[in-house]
């Protein structure tokens, strides 16, 4: 007989001081942490720690499509593999592909999709692997953000980079960037991914009810956030060469100062 | 023949240039200006659509030539352009062609007639080449060959030879693998780096423009000291005065190992 554990959530989603149940105030993001080239193996990589989220991404291409019968005479073609770990999630994680990775994988294929030359490599394939570690919402936007940190990383010509966040209402009130529990017992929930090329929306996916006020204001409270986050997808692709840069240009300083 | 070979320097390769406003770091969808009069979008640009601004494409390091701004990429892959030399792999063969790995995202093809000099002709009228030499009996699967690059585009398979000065097969040596874009840093302004490789390590080299390097010393000590030396080239590409804390370091490195 298996275990059967319901669902519980708590009744309010807002500590007594007013702050959410993790200690976050209404429009702060979770603590992110970036790094690149983790993988040798692959042509690019990124590793992304979103709050408990721990996702892996890795890059492979241009190269040869499997099967043939998918590589387009025109263009090459941008494929995702989105797939969560057996134990990233509370319950065993089954894990053949279902409907939600097929979907994951699409959305974040469409999102990174314009930015790419594609029509420079035709017959051929980009392949990016998302490995979700472990999960606590907000996956989708968090692998968005890793993919296009990977393909940059890989050396794929791109327009931009794309940031993702999610905002939604909880208990009546907006916030951004919502975690496992706020997406589960929360109102509503808005994942957003731009394009910072021309500044336009990439992905937009809603789930729950809010009016169309409500939903301009919802833009508005996410672009702050995207901004925050495309700051770090920046300093995280410029640090790995800038600290050597900073070094060589110390040793040189303490050469001539010994001189 | 393998020995007293020496490398071609292509005059291209004059990206990595010593300058110290040519280290700017920038990554893709970044602003290089916002002063489109006097600038034009040079290699690893674009403008964006309201033309007012070029935006980078490359993770790489930013330079000013004359009014174009360029990207030279820190990351990336090969693409083969006609005329390359390139160091190949011999992954598979039937009769009528050799398929050759070139770390590009064809196979490069070899065909038996761009393996034979077209000068040896039969009879004294020339009738081309003998027909028992257009066979692929001539090199193996797994044998390392320098070719060039007859005809490549984005569509086809790069075509290759054999038939030219330092084609050919290669027996003995190593192959070091680095990022292609970094080639250009291992031999360095009109060769400047790779002559000062071999004059320190007694080792012959042939750097090839897909990331592949062919060396061979005389003793495995040297040899190991110029593979580390390379990776270390290749992890520094960015800085600057690096050809001079190389040369340093090779000394250096000489006297703690104790080779001469």
């Amino acid at each position: 007989m298996p275990l059967i554990i319901k669902d519980e959530y708590p009744e309010t989603l807002f500590r007594e001081d007013g702050k959410r149940l993790d200690g976050r105030d209404l429009n702060e993001l979770r603590p992110i942490k970036m790094e690149v080239g983790i993988v040798p193996n692959a042509d690019g990589s990124a590793y992304l720690e979103w709050g408990n989220n721990k996702i892996y991404a890795a890059v492979y291409g241009p190269r040869e499509v499997h099967p043939h019968h998918l590589s387009k005479p025109d263009k090459g073609i941008l494929r995702v593999f989105y797939r969560m770990a057996t134990f990233s999630v509370f319950d065993r994680k089954r894990p053949a592909p279902g409907r939600r990775e097929k979907e994951i994988s699409m959305i974040v294929a469409d999102c990174i999709e314009p930015l790419l030359f594609l029509e420079l490599y035709p017959g051929t394939s980009f392949e990016v692997f998302i490995e979700v570690m472990d999960a606590d919402g907000g996956t989708r936007c968090a692998s968005t953000t890793v993919a296009a940190l990977a393909l940059a990383d890989a050396g794929v010509p791109m327009k931009s980079l794309v940031s993702s966040v999610a905002v939604g209402k909880i208990d009546g009130k907006k916030v951004v960037d919502l975690s496992g529990i706020e997406d589960k017992a929360g109102d509503a929930d808005l994942p957003i991914a731009i394009t910072w090329y021309n500044e336009e929306i990439s992905l937009l996916q809603f789930d729950g009810d809010m009016n169309l006020d409500e939903m301009n204001e919802f833009l508005d409270l996410a672009k702050d956030a995207l901004k925050e986050i495309h700051q770090i997808q920046l300093n995280t692709l410029k640090s790995k060469y800038i600290k050597l840069q900073e070094e060589t240009l110390k040793q040189k300083d303490n050469k001539k100062g010994e001189k | 023949m393998e020995n007293n070979e020496e490398e071609p320097i292509d005059d291209e390769f004059e990206d990595f240039e010593d300058e110290e406003d040519s280290r700017e770091v920038v990554v893709p969808g970044e602003v290089l200006t916002e002063d489109v009069t006097n600038f034009l979008p040079g290699r690893g640009t674009i403008l964006n659509k309201e033309r007012n601004k070029i935006i980078s494409l490359n993770i790489g390091l930013k330079q000013i030539k004359k009014n174009y701004i360029n990207v030279i990429p820190l990351r990336g892959f090969y693409t083969p352009r006609p005329g390359d030399k390139v160091i190949a792999l011999v992954v598979d063969k039937n009769p009528v062609k050799y398929k050759c790995d070139i770390n590009a995202k064809d196979f490069g093809q070899l065909k038996p007639k761009n393996t034979i000099k077209k000068g040896k002709t039969r009879g004294f009228r020339g009738a081309g080449p003998m027909r028992e030499d257009l066979n692929t009996e001539r090199f193996d699967i797994g044998d390392i060959l320098i070719v060039k690059v007859l005809s490549a585009d984005r569509l086809n398979k790069p075509e290759l030879t054999t038939v030219g000065k330092y084609l050919g097969k290669r027996t003995g040596g190593i192959i070091i693998t680095i990022d292609p874009p970094k080639i250009p840093r291992v031999i360095g302004r009109n060769g400047s780096m790779i002559k000062m490789l071999k004059n320190l390590t007694q080792c012959n080299i042939f750097v090839t423009q897909n990331g592949r390097i062919w060396l061979k010393g005389e003793d495995i000590a040297h040899e190991r000291l110029l593979i580390e030396s390379i990776h270390k080239i290749a992890s520094e590409a960015h800085t600057v005065g690096l050809t001079d804390r190389m040369q340093e370091y090779i000394i250096n490195e000489k006297k703690k190992r104790g080779i001469e």
